[in-house]
């Protein structure tokens, strides 16, 4: 069993299993975690992260993020680069949920101004918005439609009439990863997307109506144009059917290549192959088209809540985007590594993408202060917005994705009921509009790490800094 | 004997199941699975086949109820019985009964092969444990 004896401590954030720890390491393995949150670390993800040092092209190290918590292969809050073209590409190493994240949506209002229309805006907005695991959209796309969404993300359904240019602009990758291709993404996979787009989905997926609780850095606020008191809406959830079947089908092609590419790995759901050879470039190629569809469905979510604004605001019904991000996804993108620029594959399993100021791939209204990072809290908790640094070049530029569970979602049902939980959230004035009151027990934050302790430890180590406190007004689940 | 049991996992739904033979295994394990949907059923009955390979027993019980998986969601349908017509350790040929389904109450992502396990115990009965990312 790993534990915090095997770790030697780097600063007070920081700690790292040496290479020498285990002859399988490549790399050592890293660990952002504060002395205080040692005890909500499960020796299962310390594992999983010491596997995934031994991922055949892996640089530098494997890093866990202070939500670190076990998954499947490696943890979530899992970090690793890889060297391309000679590395390797692992399904595993993004998830089954390609391409989950988060988008958050700026209003004109503050929380005083629209406090009598908050419940019939939770209502409509979950009228709008189905979870998809009932009828679903009510709209059947065909197998062709599925495809132009696949190749063209964002920029496609705005093109449609969905959006405008600047939903475009403010989403990583403008909305559309170049590389998807419809081609290699399976029948299967499309069928379970087709009434799929515009869904939320179950688990932790949510929509929240937040409030700017707390500004913490005045300047960069004002450049994101958030302001204290402001209403804002978060929106969090993934690809959906569709991702999950493409992690499925190409985990299957990855277990099975194994031998023909003599790669041996401790655990089966670290299973990759060469990048470059044919199977890692149809995965990869899949993947980005799922991560289309991802973005594809926030827009779609986008669109509906818009409509729910204007249906029950009469006057500034506008709901910008401040920004939407990706943290479950492999991309490619050029690091220093030993001071020579180097491409690079970056997985990011429950962890969160976060250019630093002046990085070319961010919005120009950005570009001085750094990309906005969005940290979803567990339910009924706060949210961060945070904004990128420089400082975590050593990390990949990447931080922490939300708060991370500590307890199963049996032993939250066992400690606390689901009404317990909506009423615990309404006497705190909170709305709350959900199908399935099992579903919010095991949501409940008792089983999730705090996390503004989370958020602290990437602030304190500069990995981003906090520029917003969001809490929660209203939690919507779906129908 | 009861039919499974589930596992503390601290993100994900973790099961162990028992039969007396393989096929009752699985037979037992795509009902947990079910189960866990937390389906709300309506009264319509339906009947699929399903055909699957796989290179051993224990990727043949992770496809078989990937496939589960699938067809619950794209047909929106429960399967409440299974009967196999070909039932060998990298292949399974059955037919499915079941019913339509108005709504489930939770979305499986991925049926996994994390810590996976399928032994015969010295007591004679089948035990699997399986990891569904949910």
């Amino acid at each position: 069993m790993i534990s915090q004896k095997d770790f030697k401590k780097i600063n007070d954030f920081l700690w790292e299993i040496p290479k020498s720890f285990w002859i399988k390491m490549r790399v050592p393995a890293r660990l952002y975690l504060s002395d205080k949150m040692w005890n909500q670390i499960e020796s299962r993800a310390l594992e999983q992260l010491v596997n995934t040092t031994t991922l055949p092209g892996i640089v530098k190290y494997a890093l866990g993020m202070p939500d670190l918590h076990s998954g499947y292969g490696p943890p979530i809050g899992g970090v690793g680069a890889i060297k391309i073209p000679e590395g390797v590409i692992s399904p595993g190493f993004v998830g089954y949920d390609e391409n989950c994240g988060v988008r958050l949506l700026k209003s004109e209002y503050n929380d005083k101004e629209i406090a009598s229309y908050l419940d019939r805006l939770a209502v409509e907005i979950q009228k709008k918005i189905p979870s998809g695991l009932g009828r679903g959209r009510g709209i059947k796309l065909g197998l062709g439609e599925i495809d132009k969404i696949l190749e063209g993300g964002v920029p496609y359904l705005v093109k449609k009439g969905y959006g405008g240019e600047e939903d475009i602009e403010n989403c990583e990758e403008k909305g559309k990863m170049v590389q998807a291709e419809a081609a290699v993404v399976s029948d299967r996979a499309k069928n379970r997307g087709r009434d799929q787009v515009g869904t939320l989905g179950s688990g932790n997926h949510f929509i929240e109506i937040q409030k700017v609780a707390e500004i913490f850095d005045q300047a960069v606020a004002q450049i994101f144009g958030l302001f204290q008191g402001q209403v804002v809406v978060m929106i969090h959830t993934g690809s959906r059917g569709l991702g999950h079947q493409n992690c499925t089908d190409y985990l299957r092609v990855a277990m099975r290549t194994l031998p023909k590419y003599k790669i041996e790995l401790p655990d089966r759901e670290l299973a990759c192959v060469p990048f470059e050879s044919p199977e890692g470039q149809r995965f990869f190629r899949a993947m980005s088209a799922a991560c289309n569809y991802a973005w594809a469905n926030r827009q779609m979510i986008t669109y509906y809540i818009r409509k729910a604004w204007q249906t029950v605001l009469t006057k500034k019904t506008d709901l910008k985007l401040l920004y939407d991000v990706a943290h479950n996804i492999a991309k490619i993108e050029e690091h220093l590594v030993d001071g020579k620029r180097t491409k690079l594959l970056v997985h990011r399993k429950g962890a969160t993408r976060a250019f630093p100021p002046g990085h070319p791939e961010i919005p120009f209204q950005y570009k001085e202060v750094g990309q906005p990072v969005l940290i979803p809290g567990s339910m009924g908790t706060a949210s961060y917005i945070l904004v990128g640094t420089e400082k975590s070049a050593e990390a990949w530029y990447t931080v922490c994705h939300g708060a991370g569970r500590i307890m199963s979602r049996r032993a939250a049902t066992r400690r606390i009921s689901g009404s317990e939980v909506v009423r615990e959230l309404e006497s705190r004035g909170i709305v709350v509009k959900c199908w399935s009151m099992r579903g919010i027990a095991e949501e409940a934050p008792l089983a999730y790490k705090n996390v503004d302790e989370v958020v602290e430890v990437v602030h304190q180590v500069g990995l981003a800094k906090k520029v917003a406190r969001l809490v929660p007004l209203a939690v919507i689940k779906g129908e | 004997m009861k039919n499974f049991k589930i596992l503390e996992h601290s993100a994900d739904l973790e099961i162990r199941v028992w039969g007396r033979s393989k096929e009752e295994l699985f037979k037992k394990t795509m009902l947990a699975m079910e189960q866990a949907l937390k389906p709300k059923i309506k009264n319509r009955e339906i009947q699929t086949k399903i055909k699957i390979e796989s290179e051993n027993l224990e990727a043949l019980l992770v496809d078989f109820l990937s496939e589960i998986n699938y067809l619950n969601e794209v047909n929106q349908e429960i399967y409440q019985k299974i009967k196999f017509e070909k039932f060998f350790d990298t292949e399974i040929e059955a037919d499915l009964f079941g019913k339509k389904v108005e709504r489930f109450g939770l979305q499986i992502k991925g049926v996994t092969f994390h810590n996976l396990d399928i032994h015969q115990r010295e007591d004679g009965l089948w035990e699997a444990t399986i990891i569904f990312d949910i």
